[in-house]
C-alpha cells in the first residue's frame, strides 16, 4: 500500500466537506487522515488528505471524481517524495511527585520536541514531524505514562518554486493524470 | 455656467433617465424564483405543492400566464416526467416540490438524471431556515440526501440569494455533461423582500467549474493518425451525440471516414437506422455484429458515451487488441472503465468538426460488410421467428408494426425491462431524440410520466410509450396527470403477467426457480377509464393492425393493453459479467 497526499483546493463554501468525502466513501476508499484550512487566497480553502491505496491508477481516477464537484478549483495528487509535509502531536504526559523525571534536553535536542503546557502533575509536549518521528517520539515518551495523546492529520506543500495556489485558477489540473 | 449648476445640471439629467426613473423591483424570494425561471427559458414546471413550498406555489398564482404547471399525482413523477421533457426538448426541465418526503420522493428521478446526464433544475421546499437540524414536521437534510446523486446542490435561506443561485442552477444543469441540480429552498426565504432590487443576469461562466467545450489541437492531431492509419475503425457513439446536436457532424464524419457506427442504447436514433454507416445498437441485448465485431476493430472511437458495463461485458477483455480513441466532455469519463489511447476532452459536436478535416476520406467497404453477415443470422435466428410467430402475440411483432404505421417517426419512451430492449431492436428511429428511456439507473416506472414529460417538450411529436405490466404498476396513479392535462399521450402495456426480464435471468441462470415474479394484474383499461382515458385490450394477431391505428388515431391520450407471449424471452444477450464475444442468440 502506498500513501497517497491529495490537495483539494476548493472554493470556502458551506457544507463542502459532505462533497468531497462523500467521493471517498462510495468507493471505499478510508481517508486516513485530513486537514482543512484556507489559504493565502481569500475564500480558497485547502484540503490536504491521505490515503492508502494499492494501485496508482484508482488514486488518478478519484482525483478526476473529485475535480467534477462544482467548487472544487484544483486537484492535486502526491507520492511523498513529491511534497514537504508534517503533522503535529501532543503528548499529555504524568509527572508525578517522585516519579521519573522528564529529561527535557533529550526532548528537545533529540526529539525536537518542545514542552508546551506546565500542569500540576503532567506536561503537555508538541512533537512536529512526519508519522515516524512522531512514533519514534512516542516510544521514547511512553515509558513516562503518556495521559493524552493527539495527532492532526498531514499539512503538505508541493516541492514546485511556486506556491500551488498561484496556479489557480487555470485548467491545467486534469492534465496532470492524462 | 458656474461649477455647482453644472453639476446641478447633470444631475438632473441622470434623474431624467430611465434607468433612474424605473421603481426598483423588491419581490419576494418566491417572487424572485418566478422571475429567473422565466428569465432562463422556462415553459413548464412539474410539480406537486406542500407546506413548506406553500408561498412558491402562491406567487405560481400570479405567473400562470408565463409559466404552465403540470400537478403530478406524486413527486417521482414530476422529476420523470421532466426528465422527459428534458430529453425531447434539449432544455433543463424544472420541478418543484415540497420538504421531506416531497424531496425525498425526487431522489430517485435524480438519480436517474445523473446517471443518463439529463438537465435538470429542482427546487425543493424546506422548513424556515431557524428551524433547521431540529427534526421539525417535513424536514429532511435534502442537501445530504442528494448529494451523492446530484451533480450540484444548495440551501437558499435569503431571498437575495435567488437570482444568482437560479442563474447559476441553470448553467450547472445545462452545461459540460448536463444533470440534476437541488436548490433547497427555506420557507423564509420564500417569504422574505430582497433587500435590493430584482436584477437577474445569467451565469456563463465559474472560476471553479469550466468544462471544456473546444479540445485540443494535439490531442485531435493524435486521433486523426490513428483513424487515418486505421484498417478496422469502428466508432461507437452514445448520447453525448443527441446532448451536443452532433448528429449531422457523425453522419459527415462517418461517411468521409467510410466507417461503420454502432449506437449504446441512450445512443439510439442519433443516427438514422437506414444509414449505410449505421451497423446497429451495442451492449447487453444489442445487436449481434455489432457486439462480436467490436473484438476485430483495431481503432475503436467512443464518442460521447461511457462505456457502461452493459455495454462492455467483461471489461478486462473488452477491446483489448483496439487502440482507443476516448471523444468525451467529462475528463473524469477518460480511463474510468476503458484506457484511452487518445483521449480528446471536448463536446461532440466542436470535436467532430475540427476532426472531419484531419481525416482522410476512405473506403472500408469491405470491413463495413462482414456486419451484414452477423446481420442475417440475426435476422434467421432470432427476427425471422419473433415477427412470424405462431400462438401469442411476440412484443417485437408489436414494436414492428407501430415502427411501420408511424413511419419511424414517433418518439418513443420505453419503461425498464424486456420491452425497453424489444422497442430498442425494432423500432426504426428515423429522427434524433426518438428513444427515451431510464439507461443508466433502469428505472422501472419511468415510462408514463416521461411520456407526458417528453409530449410537453415535443408536443409536435407522435409519443408513443412501451410498458411493461409490472413497470406501469409503480407510476400507474400519473394516468391521472395525463388525464388532466389532456396531453395524447399514447401508452401500450405489452402485458405478458409477469416480471419478463427477472423471470428470463430466473430461467436462464436461477434454473427456473420463479421467485415472485408473476404478478396479478389489474384490468388496466377498466382503471384507465377510471381516470378518463380511452382504451382497449388485444389479444389476437389479426386485431394488432387495427388496435395500433385506433391507438394513433385518437387525438386523447389512449391505452392499448397488448397481451404478449408469456414466457418470451429477449436475444441476443451477453450474460451479465461475459466478454462481448460470448453473446447468446438463443
Amino acid at each position: 500500500m502506498t500513501t497517497y497526499t491529495i490537495c483539494v483546493f476548493t472554493e470556502n463554501t458551506f457544507g463542502l466537506l459532505n462533497k468531497i468525502t462523500v467521493i471517498f466513501t462510495r468507493r471505499r476508499i478510508n481517508i486516513e487522515s485530513l486537514t482543512v484550512s484556507e489559504t493565502e487566497r481569500q475564500g480558497v480553502s485547502r484540503y490536504t488528505i491521505t490515503i492508502k491505496h494499492d494501485k496508482r491508477e484508482e488514486v488518478e481516477k478519484l482525483v478526476r471524481q473529485i475535480r467534477k464537484v462544482v467548487e472544487v478549483l484544483a486537484v492535486f495528487g502526491y507520492l511523498d517524495d513529491e511534497i514537504v509535509y508534517n503533522e503535529i502531536a501532543l503528548f499529555k504526559v504524568a509527572t508525578p511527585i517522585g516519579g521519573k523525571p522528564i529529561d527535557i534536553e533529550t526532548i528537545n535536542k533529540i526529539y525536537k520536541a518542545w514542552v508546551v503546557y506546565w500542569g500540576l502533575d503532567y506536561v503537555v509536549i508538541e512533537k512536529a514531524g512526519n508519522e515516524s518521528e512522531i512514533l519514534d517520539f512516542f516510544r521514547y515518551i511512553k515509558s513516562y505514562g503518556i495521559l493524552e495523546f493527539v495527532k492532526s492529520g498531514r499539512v503538505a506543500v508541493g516541492k514546485t518554486p511556486a506556491g500551488l495556489v498561484e496556479y489557480l485558477p487555470e485548467e491545467v489540473h486534469w492534465e496532470y493524470y492524462v | 455656467m458656474t461649477m455647482v449648476a453644472a453639476q446641478d445640471a447633470a444631475a438632473l439629467e441622470e434623474v431624467q433617465t430611465p434607468a433612474q426613473t424605473e421603481a426598483p423591483r423588491i419581490l419576494s424570494g418566491a417572487q424572485a424564483l418566478m422571475e429567473s425561471l422565466i428569465a432562463e427559458g422556462t415553459e413548464v414546471i412539474f410539480g406537486y405543492p406542500g407546506g413548506a413550498i406553500m408561498p412558491t406555489y402562491d406567487a405560481l398564482f400570479d405567473y400562470t400566464d408565463r409559466l404552465d404547471h403540470i400537478l403530478v399525482r406524486h413527486e417521482q413523477g414530476a422529476g420523470h416526467a421532466a426528465q422527459g421533457y428534458a430529453r425531447t426538448s434539449g432544455k433543463p426541465g424544472v420541478c418543484l416540490v415540497t420538504s421531506g418526503p416531497g424531496g425525498t420522493n425526487l431522489v430517485t428521478p435524480i438519480a436517474d438524471a445523473i446517471i443518463d446526464c439529463t438537465p435538470l433544475v429542482c427546487i425543493i421546499g424546506q422548513v424556515k431556515s431557524t428551524l433547521l437540524g431540529t427534526d421539525a414536521f417535513q424536514e429532511t437534510d435534502i442537501i445530504g440526501v442528494t448529494t451523492p446523486v446530484c451533480k450540484w446542490n444548495y440551501q437558499i435561506t435569503n431571498a437575495d440569494e435567488v437570482p444568482a443561485i437560479i442563474a447559476k442552477a441553470f448553467y450547472i444543469a445545462k452545461s459540460g455533461k448536463p444533470g440534476p441540480v437541488v436548490i433547497d429552498f427555506t420557507r423564509d426565504a420564500q417569504v422574505s423582500l430582497m433587500s435590493k432590487s430584482y436584477e437577474y443576469k445569467k451565469v456563463e461562466t465559474l472560476a471553479s467549474y469550466k468544462p471544456r467545450v473546444i479540445p485540443k489541437d494535439e490531442h485531435l492531431e493524435r486521433a486523426a493518425q490513428l483513424i487515418n492509419n486505421a484498417k478496422k475503425p469502428y466508432i461507437l457513439f452514445g448520447q453525448g451525440v443527441l446532448i451536443s446536436g452532433a448528429q449531422e457532424e457523425l453522419k459527415a464524419f462517418a461517411e468521409k471516414t467510410d466507417i461503420p457506427c454502432a449506437s449504446t442504447l441512450l445512443g439510439l436514433s442519433a443516427m438514422p437506422i437506414d444509414h449505410p454507416n449505421y451497423v446497429g445498437w451495442l451492449g447487453m441485448h444489442g445487436n449481434y455484429g455489432p457486439n462480436v465485431l467490436t473484438t476485430q476493430a483495431d481503432v475503436v472511437i467512443a464518442i460521447g458515451m461511457r462505456f457502461d458495463d452493459r455495454v462492455t461485458g467483461d471489461a478486462t477483455t473488452y477491446i483489448r487488441q483496439a487502440k482507443v480513441i476516448h471523444i468525451e466532455i467529462d475528463p473524469a469519463e477518460i480511463d474510468k472503465i476503458i484506457k484511452a489511447d487518445a483521449p480528446v476532452v471536448g463536446d461532440a459536436k466542436e470535436t467532430l468538426k475540427r476532426l472531419l478535416p484531419l481525416v482522410k476520406t476512405n473506403n472500408h467497404a469491405t470491413w463495413r460488410n462482414e456486419f451484414k453477415k452477423y446481420d442475417l443470422i440475426e435476422d434467421q435466428k432470432i427476427t425471422q421467428r419473433e415477427l412470424n410467430a405462431d400462438g401469442q402475440i411476440k412484443m417485437a411483432e408489436v414494436v414492428n408494426m407501430l415502427s411501420e404505421k408511424t413511419k419511424g417517426e414517433a418518439c418513443v419512451i420505453a419503461d425498464v425491462g424486456q420491452h425497453q430492449m424489444i422497442a430498442a431492436r425494432y423500432y426504426k428511429f428515423k429522427n434524433p431524440r426518438s428513444y427515451i428511456a431510464s439507461g443508466g439507473l433502469g428505472t422501472m416506472g419511468f415510462a408514463i410520466p416521461a411520456a407526458f414529460g417528453a409530449k410537453k417538450g415535443a408536443p409536435e411529436r407522435e409519443v408513443v410509450a412501451f410498458i411493461g405490466d409490472g413497470c406501469f404498476q409503480m407510476t400507474i396513479q400519473e394516468l391521472g396527470t395525463i388525464a388532466q392535462s389532456g396531453l395524447p399521450v399514447k401508452l401500450i402495456i405489452l402485458n405478458n403477467n409477469y416480471l419478463g426480464m427477472v423471470r428470463q435471468w430466473q430461467q436462464l441462470f436461477f434454473k427456473k426457480r420463479y421467485s415472485f415474479v408473476e404478478l396479478q394484474n389489474p384490468d388496466f383499461v377498466t382503471i384507465a377509464k377510471g381516470f378518463g382515458i380511452a382504451g382497449h385490450t388485444c389479444s389476437d394477431r389479426e386485431n394488432l393492425g387495427e388496435s395500433l391505428d385506433r391507438l394513433l388515431q385518437s387525438d386523447k391520450p389512449y391505452l392499448l393493453e397488448v397481451i404478449v407471449e408469456k414466457e418470451e424471452n429477449v436475444f441476443p444477450m451477453v450474460p451479465a459479467g461475459a466478454a462481448v464475444a460470448d453473446i447468446r442468440l438463443d
